[in-house]
């Protein structure tokens, strides 16, 4: 398994998956930099920021916003990176006659999975956890304000977790998509959870006015949270953006929908659908080893 | 009598009338098998089930008495596939060290038996180089190389020449007959026929999935009626009747090759024998005919012939069914 774990690193550094990727971060990181330096540069007095409580939660509500960009781009980043590594992890390689050799060698086709698994997982993982801390660290250095750091376990659990379920997906759909249109479905799967959440950002917005209002958001409701059944990815970033923000502990002193707008945090996710995304995500690797026991070459 | 290969009643059966329907062989140990059959015979299928990439709809396979498919059984097998492909960013030594700690290799001697392998199909220095920049024929030389890495006691054999050239396949061919000597057995699945011939001792006819003839090379050609050539002078178009009407077999005229001048007269005849002793028979009916015989020729019978009259005739499931 260890020997097929590190095959998949060398392959995404090979591929220059690893450069081009790397590459287009630090783009970004200089991009966010300057966006971030120019936000701060309003309130970096910080002898001023101290002086009032409101000019500290007007700093609050700037680095929150500035994260939410970044997270933005990090749920972007991490979410594709996490699809597209992993899109021709079986039937790509059956089509090219890369697995008839390998599934013949003396070891069973779920050590192999579990390989590859842990190859692509541990990839996004570890550039997930590299943009996580870069965009923190900017923040912080731009506003001079950063997260309560007792959240920062469950923030960075919470944001690396949608790479878990999309490698799964993922993998378990290659064993019968071909790399295109497993990456089609993928990336609309994808995107239906924005959807979701954009759904719910609507309804708090309170936007349909007319008498059948109630009946409209109630429908609404119902889909989104469909979706989110369907595709946690999103939920799980609302919840990890709740967390950050303390959205709970500060209440009313912080707002997210006056803060962030159409791109407010709405819903964060109960414990109770943690524990659903927990086993949904059991379900799908379970489903993936069997699928790749069962399949023929 | 041990056997390496044993099916019984091996079918697959994919639901749209291709696959192998009731495969029953027997491979004793350190023989070398040839598996042979029309484009879509479903041989490959068969191969696929005995080093477990398929599973079969019914019937089972054993290999050294291991079920086809387990680990035990993969742990003694080699397998060069008929359509494959190393990864093109590894270099040919790297593919054969991953494919070595998968078959559990460990040590020294791995780096040792991967130099050896790699001089020995003829890749050598080449190994280090990435396999993206491979022609097909050094793919189907790493590929040989790869399926021999863990000196296995069978070797299955899809289509391993087919890409390359005449050196490539005499070098092949010389390989597989080193194998053969070192008492490995061999499953070797080609349209070469000429390689089966030379290499294998026993062969296996599969048309539209199922097994057609099969025996031993060299009963199966002792078995298809031998051709002679007579070359003669004054022969009429009567005396042909005469000697098709006597004789009770097919006797032909050959057409004269291009460039050849021929007395008059004179002819080339082929004719088809049961027993050897009957050429004697037909040398005296010529003399008495007043022919004048000047050469007899055995043509040598090959697996090609018996293939062709073995599937002529029948329907089978080619690449435009």
């Amino acid at each position: 398994m260890i020997a097929v774990w590190m095959l998949t690193w060398k392959e995404l550094i090979r591929k220059k998956v690893t450069l081009i990727t790397l590459l287009l971060t630090v783009l970004f990181w200089i991009a966010f930099y300057f966006i971030a330096s120019s936000a701060g540069r309003g309130a970096g007095d910080t002898d001023y920021a101290l002086s009032s409580f409101y000019s500290l939660v007007d700093r609050f509500r700037g680095s929150a916003i500035l994260l939410w960009v970044g997270f933005f781009f990090g749920s972007f980043a991490t979410g594709f990176l996490a699809i597209f590594s992993s899109v021709a992890a079986v039937s790509g390689e059956a089509e090219h006659g890369v697995l008839q050799s390998v599934f013949a060698r003396p070891i069973p086709r779920t050590r192999w999975y579990m390989g590859r698994w842990f190859g692509f997982v541990t990839f996004c993982l570890t550039y997930a956890l590299i943009l996580f801390v870069s965009i923190i660290a900017i923040v912080y250095q731009a506003t001079g304000v950063h997260p309560d750091w007792t959240k920062m376990g469950q923030a960075i659990l919470l944001f690396i977790s949608p790479v878990l379920l999309l490698v799964t997906l993922t993998m378990l759909a290659s064993c019968w998509l071909a790399p295109l249109g497993n990456g089609v479905a993928m990336v609309m799967l994808f995107g239906m959870g924005w959807l979701g959440t954009m759904l719910d950002r609507v309804i708090e917005a309170g936007m349909f006015a007319s008498d059948e209002a109630d009946k409209t958001s109630h429908t609404m409701e119902i889909v989104s949270g469909l979706i989110r059944l369907l595709i946690p990815t999103d939920a799980l970033q609302q919840r990890m953006l709740s967390e950050m923000f303390m959205v709970k502990e500060l209440g009313d002193e912080f707002s997210s929908r006056d803060t962030l707008g159409y791109f407010s945090i709405v819903n964060p996710p109960s414990n109770a659908f943690l524990y659903y995304t927990a086993v949904y995500f059991l379900i799908f690797f379970v489903a993936g080893l069997y699928a790749i026991r069962r399949k023929d070459f | 009598m041990s056997y390496a290969i044993e099916t019984f009643s091996l079918t697959k059966n994919y639901g749209n009338g291709r696959g192998c329907h009731d495969v029953t062989l027997r491979i004793p140990a350190g023989e070398a098998f040839g598996f042979l059959g029309p484009n879509g015979a479903g041989k490959s299928t068969i191969v696929k089930m005995l080093v477990g990439l398929t599973t079969p709809t019914d019937g089972k396979a054993l290999l050294f008495g291991q079920p086809a498919g387990s680990v035990e059984a993969r742990r003694r097998i080699g397998y060069l596939p008929e359509l494959f492909r190393y990864p093109g960013w590894l270099s040919g030594e790297e593919a054969l060290q991953f494919h070595a700690k998968l078959c559990g290799m460990k040590g020294t001697s791995v780096k040792s038996r991967i130099d050896h392998l790699l001089d020995e199909v003829g890749i050598g220095h080449r190994g280090r180089d990435r396999i993206k920049g491979y022609s097909k024929g050094m793919q189907q030389r790493l590929g040989l190389a790869c399926a021999l890495l863990s000196d296995p006691d069978i070797v299955f054999l899809d289509e391993p020449a087919s890409a390359l050239d005449p050196v490539g396949r005499h070098e092949v061919r010389e390989l597989l007959q080193r194998l053969r000597k070192e008492g490995k057995t061999i499953f070797l699945n080609s349209h070469l026929l000429e390689d089966v011939e030379q290499l294998c001792d026993h062969v296996a006819l599969l048309n539209n999935g199922r097994i057609l003839a099969d025996g031993r090379v060299s009963d199966v050609l002792r078995a298809s009626s031998a051709r002679w050539h007579f070359r003669v002078g004054g022969m009429t178009p009567d005396m042909l009747d005469y000697l098709r009407e006597i004789l009770i077999a097919p006797v032909h005229l050959l057409p004269w090759q291009e460039g050849e001048t021929p007395a008059w007269g004179e002819h080339w005849l082929e004719v088809e024998l049961e027993e050897d002793e009957q050429v004697g028979y037909f040398n005296r009916l010529l003399i008495e005919q007043g022919i004048t015989l000047y050469e007899t020729q055995k043509v040598k019978s090959s697996l090609d012939e018996w293939f062709l009259q073995a599937v002529s005739g029948l329907e089978h499931r080619g690449e435009n069914r």
